[in-house]
């Protein structure tokens, strides 16, 4: 008895202050059954939570064919109403769909990209992800496959060494200290076969063939040697975008210039020879010589035509000269004889305003010039004086028009003939008025 | 005898009394406290009554709670208040409501039946008082700007959850936009500092670093303010040269030494200045090839930004993320257009 009292007192002293939960729970880990809600989880809730809500929500999403939110909202009401065997079976329906349908997006998108259309392939991807976000397959192929790594995988054989692989790949052996770099390899370090590299992929401008520097120069030589100039001209810039301080190609330059340069003195043409010589380096061999000799060979051409009386063609002659070198004295001199003989020509056929306009043109101050000028001036003054006298008679004899013509004649040969001036003002007035009384 | 066998039938009638009180005692007043009623549900409860479960938790709402404070209690965030919102399908709470807390995202990467969501990245460049410039935005218009984004629902979210987006990890709000300012002109931290401070946006700076504490630019002190202040300050190389392509004259060999020092350097000095690790890089005038991004990643960089005028979805490249550029005399109506967080498509 006293044994009975000391195991059951206790027992019910403690269900005293805990409640007959406890020993409801007891009894019912006694018996095996399951245990009902903690206290936060309170049986009471199932009367507050109501399922039904959920489960019309998850009904509608299936309708939209939204089925991950259909499941997601039927596992609610599966949560709040756990004994709903109606639920469970939509869930294990709603999940299989899933399944179905999120693997004949993903083939279909698999269908795309071997017709290689692959807007429409990553279209069916994203669909089989909706349906199913764990779809990995999807995933990868949306994330990686699709989109490019911007790399190639190689795997390393036997023999390999950095630089053939470099020159494999970017045709150029010396792009392996990239490789090196990229795959946390030792530039001198022998490969092992089988070793997985990734070779990064670099776009057309950095895959160029090397530039071969010694190549391009032989091969200018002998395109010279050819005298098929432009084609030298082509190799020779193509040398200096590389290294703009190769005199080599500098020197091919000038070759190509001077060669064509003394072929056009050869025709004669010697305006367009000093034209090319100028485009060649000045201190290139035999470039100024040649200069120089095409330049006399212009000059004599143009004393030629000053001689013959062709003023025109022998001023342009000395023009080009004097464009290419300002400096020739020569050409200088033989410019302003041009010009002096053609103003004595003109002061003979007692064109004097003619002779004042070329006379003008040259150096005042030459030989020549300064004699024909002081010339042209004198009987230019005295012919003023004449065609002014004249004027003033066409202007007695109420010849207002011719008048003025003499006057204007008398500028002509003198612009500082004031009285010239004056008169053709006066008779422009005079015929004014006369046309307002008309 | 019998007086003995007497008192023990006494003793023991008594005991089973006691133990008979004990329990019926205990039966009736033992329960936890803390057990709500189970009789009537009160019309407008007074606290929450809440279930949780592993993947969500359901609430029966009371009068106080908001969906910033159920998102703070049960999501540990109350900017996650939108994840309610838009698993519940609703825009306000009523008292006594149920409403399903969900403890996971339930919309990864923003995938829908008509098409998925797409993230703007906005890039702004300068600001000015009053005078537009080609890259220089008006104090009125970035407010404007800044206004029209919280006023139409648009939440500013940083560069981290644009990365969590890309890796198909997490969930954004609907409309999510990222805003991004480049260089580190004097007139970001002048003007539109103090803007996005009003409307609590978090931005990123991306900085070239020998820009930094020059004639128009911001100092390292300026920028350790912003940074305190809630500024991601991220890299924009050292020097702001064009990565994609070799300099007139530069062997392959400079290049890649140029553009090692480039994001090597930055990365460095940031860290000195600012206790900043840079992680995201802006390519100088948006433009990158395979070779600058292997070199990134080779660094450690987790993403870089392009400026190709598109919004991003949650699989873009995340060495090539799509950014919009914000130009000075952008309208309302261009700066909308910019705005785009959803991609329809129709299926072949």
């Amino acid at each position: 008895m006293k044994k009975l009292f000391s195991i059951v007192l206790p027992f019910l002293i403690l269900s005293f202050f805990t409640g007959c939960v406890h020993v409801e729970e007891f009894a019912r880990k006694v018996k095996g059954q399951p245990e009902e809600p903690k206290a936060d989880e309170a049986p009471e809730e199932k009367i507050i939570f109501d399922s039904r809500t959920y489960r019309q929500k998850a009904i509608e999403y299936e309708k939209q064919d939204e089925l991950q939110l259909s499941l997601m909202h039927m596992n609610i009401a599966h949560k709040l109403s756990p004994d709903d065997d109606e639920i469970s079976e939509k869930m294990a329906y709603l999940r299989n769909e899933i399944d179905q349908k999120a693997d004949q997006h993903f083939n279909e998108g698999l269908k795309f990209i071997k017709k290689r259309k692959f807007k429409s392939a990553r279209e069916r991807f994203v669909m089989a992800l909706k349906t199913d976000p764990d779809h990995k397959e999807a995933l990868d192929y949306l994330k990686d496959r699709l989109s490019g790594k911007g790399y190639k995988e190689y795997r390393v054989r036997k023999n390999d060494t950095l630089r053939n692989i470099s020159n494999k790949f970017y045709k150029d052996p010396g792009k392996d200290f990239l490789i090196a770099y990229l795959n946390d390899l030792e530039s001198n370090a022998p490969l092992v076969p089988g070793t997985k590299l990734k070779i990064v992929t670099l776009g057309t401008e950095m895959t160029k063939p090397p530039f071969d520097m010694d190549k391009e120069l032989t091969d200018a030589k002998t395109l010279l040697e050819k005298k098929a100039y432009s084609d030298v001209l082509r190799v020779a810039e193509k040398i200096l975008e590389h290294d703009r301080l190769n005199q080599e190609a500098k020197d091919l330059k000038s070759a190509v210039y001077y060669q064509m340069g003394i072929k056009l003195s050869r025709q004669d043409k010697y305006v367009e020879a000093i034209k090319t010589f100028k485009k060649a380096d000045p201190q290139y061999d035999g470039v100024e010589d040649a200069t120089q000799k095409a330049t006399d060979k212009e000059l004599k051409k143009a004393e030629r035509l000053l001689k013959e009386k062709q003023y025109k063609q022998a001023v342009a002659a000395t023009q080009n000269i004097l464009n290419h070198d300002p400096s020739r004295k020569a050409a200088r001199d033989l410019i302003n004889t041009t010009y002096c003989q053609m103003g004595k020509d003109f002061i003979i056929q007692k064109d004097y305003v003619q002779a004042l306009d070329v006379l003008s043109r040259a150096n005042p101050e030459h030989g020549c010039v300064k004699k024909a000028l002081y010339d042209v001036k004198q009987i230019s003054k005295k012919q003023a004086e004449v065609h002014y006298l004249r004027g003033v008679k066409h202007f007695l004899n109420e010849e207002l028009a011719d008048a003025i013509k003499e006057w204007e004649m008398t500028l002509a040969l003198d612009p500082e003939y004031k009285k010239a001036k004056e008169s053709i003002k006066k008779a422009r007035d005079v015929l004014e008025k006369l046309k307002q009384v008309e | 005898m019998n007086k003995t066998r007497n008192r023990r039938k006494a003793a023991l009638t008594h005991y089973v009394i006691l133990c008979f009180f004990l329990l019926l005692t205990g039966c009736l007043i033992g329960k936890p406290a803390s057990t709500p009623a189970p009789e009537v549900l009160p019309e407008q409860p007074e606290i929450s009554h809440f279930r949780i479960y592993d993947d969500f938790v359901v609430v029966k709402t009371a009068e106080e709670d908001t969906f910033s404070s159920l998102a703070a209690e049960y999501l540990n965030d109350p900017k996650k208040d939108w994840l309610i919102a838009e698993f519940n399908d609703i825009d306000t709470l009523k008292t006594g409501q149920d409403v399903i807390i969900p403890l996971k995202p339930f919309k990864k990467g923003g995938l829908q039946t008509k098409g998925y969501q797409t993230v703007p990245v906005l890039a702004y460049k300068s600001f000015s008082k009053d005078k537009p410039g080609l890259m220089s935005v008006t104090e009125t218009a970035f407010e404007a700007q800044m206004k029209y984004l919280k006023e139409n629902g648009f939440h500013v979210i940083t560069i981290r959850q644009l990365l969590d987006f890309f890796d198909f990890n997490g969930q954004l709000p609907e409309k999510s936009v990222v805003i991004t300012i480049d260089d580190g002109w004097y007139a970001l931290y002048d003007i539109a500092f103090p803007i996005l401070k009003k409307y609590g946006f978090p931005s990123t700076l991306f900085v070239y670093t020998d820009f930094i504490g020059g004639g128009k630019a911001m100092s390292w002190k300026q920028l350790k303010e912003l940074s305190e202040n809630g500024f991601d300050i991220q890299c924009k190389t050292r020097t702001h040269r064009n990565m994609k392509k070799l300099r007139k004259n530069e062997s392959f060999k400079d290049y890649v030494a140029s553009i090692e020092m480039e994001l090597a350097y930055p990365k460095k000095l940031i860290k000195k200045r600012l206790d900043i690790e840079c992680s995201c890089l802006a390519y100088p005038y948006g433009e990158t090839n395979n070779l600058v991004i292997a070199l990134l990643k080779k660094h450690g960089y987790r993403a870089a930004f392009t400026a190709t005028g598109e919004s991003n979805p949650f699989f873009a490249d995340k060495f090539r993320i799509h950014r919009s550029e914000i130009y000075g005399h952008d309208d309302m109506k261009m700066f909308k257009k910019k705005l785009t967080v959803f991609k329809g498509m129709k299926l072949e």
